[in-house]
């Protein structure tokens, strides 16, 4: 059989297009799940239980459930108790922010555990407050020291943004879907769009190993 | 000594009165009494675990007591220490912690201007030429771009005191500075302390340094077991301690000295 790799030239608009949704959701997920999961990190630690036992029962409820029934939750089954659906784009990106803030917690709270009682009584005695020290020693500290896992975790939400196909979004893979659709090339088309992805998280990956060199002088 | 002239006012800069402290059923303090003057450096020592550690940071509020109170410059930690002025109370009272605890993120020069940039609002560039004269003061002003991980222990401790120092603290609170430190390190966060003492700031000093106590301190207090066993002259104490304990204690530090 002859390939046909003039399939990909000929939809480039479409996978631009696609490329553009995904990456979009990767960038919301990343801009709500990261401070959720530093919030949920810090009730996780926090000795006061109206606070604590919330933002455990929210994590390990989440972080228990596959991702694809917390897109289908928002998707079919929140429009049902608000009356007004949000959209297969706003609720991947609803979905995605509340799972993934939970895997951040778990990664955060760990940097957070990292940081000296030292240096939080440090902080403190020097008259900063509550609010002070955590975003000038507590939150700078650790997450320096967990970027690596940050990274990683990165990764992985670009490639579980491809879930959001279940809901009918157009992202990347789904792209790809219409296309075959019509053209009928999935080797090429479904290979390109693995390649797409490779090389995606593979400039991430760099990125993870060039951070760990850095940090490793540091902190 | 000329500090008793430095002295205003008749009331001590921090009182702990009946001051008793439990972690959980297990009693570390009881019943603490001491006075310390403006300009006064007192040291305490004692054996480890005798609660010298937690009696300093229930200055500051860094550690909650049951009962009594410690009064600083006329304020109650125990009133302030479920609001708002606790924060006001600590950037009054500078501390040196025995592991440094420096911002290992942060420069030497960051370290010191952090808390006078965000708690006092003074610009910028005025809190970088305070630093760089507080680096000057305690000898290492070639170390002021540097992160502390790139600094020796004592350089790193020197750092820590210019940062209590930043604040314009009227009390020091030095818990066991030198005690993670090389011996070659230990003469050069000495000699920043003394100078401070002679300075007259007012000092509250965990230390085994009993070298320092003799030269400087104005008053010793010997704790063990979580109370007060003597407080007094500092010669009075090496000379003729009253306690078998504080004698057994005082023979073995003058032995290693």
């Amino acid at each position: 059989m002859a390939f046909d790799w003039d399939v990909i030239w000929r939809n480039k608009y479409l996978f631009l297009g696609g490329l553009s949704v995904t990456l979009k959701l990767f960038v919301l997920a990343l801009a709500g799940g990261l401070p959720l999961g530093i919030i949920l990190g810090l009730g996780s630690l926090s000795s006061r239980r109206w606070l604590y036992y919330p933002t455990r029962a929210y994590v390990n409820f989440i972080r228990n459930i596959p991702l694809i029934l917390v897109v289908f939750w928002v998707y079919f089954s929140l429009p049902l108790i608000s009356g007004r659906s949000l959209g297969p784009f706003t609720s991947a990106v609803v979905a995605f922010v509340i799972f993934e803030a939970t895997y951040f917690c778990e990664i955060i709270r760990a940097g957070f555990q990292s940081v000296s009682k030292g240096q939080i009584q440090s902080a403190y005695s020097t008259g900063l407050t509550y609010f002070q020290m955590v975003r000038y020693v507590l939150i700078p500290i650790a997450i320096r020291r967990v970027i690596p896992s940050l990274l990683t975790q990165g990764i992985v939400i670009l490639q579980d943004t491809s879930l959001a196909y279940v809901i009918g979004l157009r992202e990347f893979v789904r792209t790809a879907a219409i296309v075959d659709s019509r053209e009928v090339r999935p080797l090429e088309l479904y290979s390109f769009v693995a390649i797409v992805f490779l090389v995606l998280c593979l400039v991430g990956s760099l990125v993870v190993r060039r951070l760990e060199a850095r940090d490793r002088q540091r902190v | 000594m000329n500090k008793q002239d430095t002295a205003k006012g008749s009331e001590p800069m921090v009182q702990i009165k009946n001051l008793s402290k439990w972690y959980g059923d297990f009693q570390v303090l009881y019943n603490i009494n001491v006075q310390i003057n403006e300009g006064d450096c007192v040291v305490i020592c004692g054996p480890s675990g005798s609660g010298k550690s937690t009696l300093l940071r229930c200055v500051n509020g860094l550690e909650d007591f049951r009962e009594g109170d410690v009064i600083v410059e006329g304020v109650s930690v125990k009133e302030v220490s479920h609001n708002r002025g606790i924060y006001k109370l600590r950037s009054k009272i500078g501390m040196v912690f025995q592991h440094f605890e420096l911002y290992p993120h942060l420069t030497a020069l960051q370290n010191i201007t952090l808390a006078p940039r965000k708690v006092s609002k003074v610009p910028g560039q005025e809190t970088e030429k305070i630093a760089m004269e507080l680096l000057e003061r305690v000898g290492i002003p070639e170390q002021a771009r540097k992160h502390p991980g790139e600094m020796s222990g004592g350089q790193q401790q020197r750092v820590a005191i210019a940062r209590a120092l930043a604040m314009k603290p009227d009390i020091l609170l030095f818990d066991e500075p030198t005690s993670a430190l090389d011996p070659e390190m230990i003469r050069d966060v000495l000699e920043v302390m003394v100078n401070l003492a002679k300075e007259g700031i007012t000092m509250l000093v965990v230390t085994h340094e009993m070298g320092f106590a003799r030269a400087v301190a104005d008053g010793i207090i010997f704790m063990d077991e979580g109370k007060i066993v003597e407080q007094g002259d500092v010669e009075s104490f090496f000379k003729n301690p009253a306690s078998e304990r504080a004698k057994d204690f005082v023979d073995r530090v003058l032995v290693h000295i």
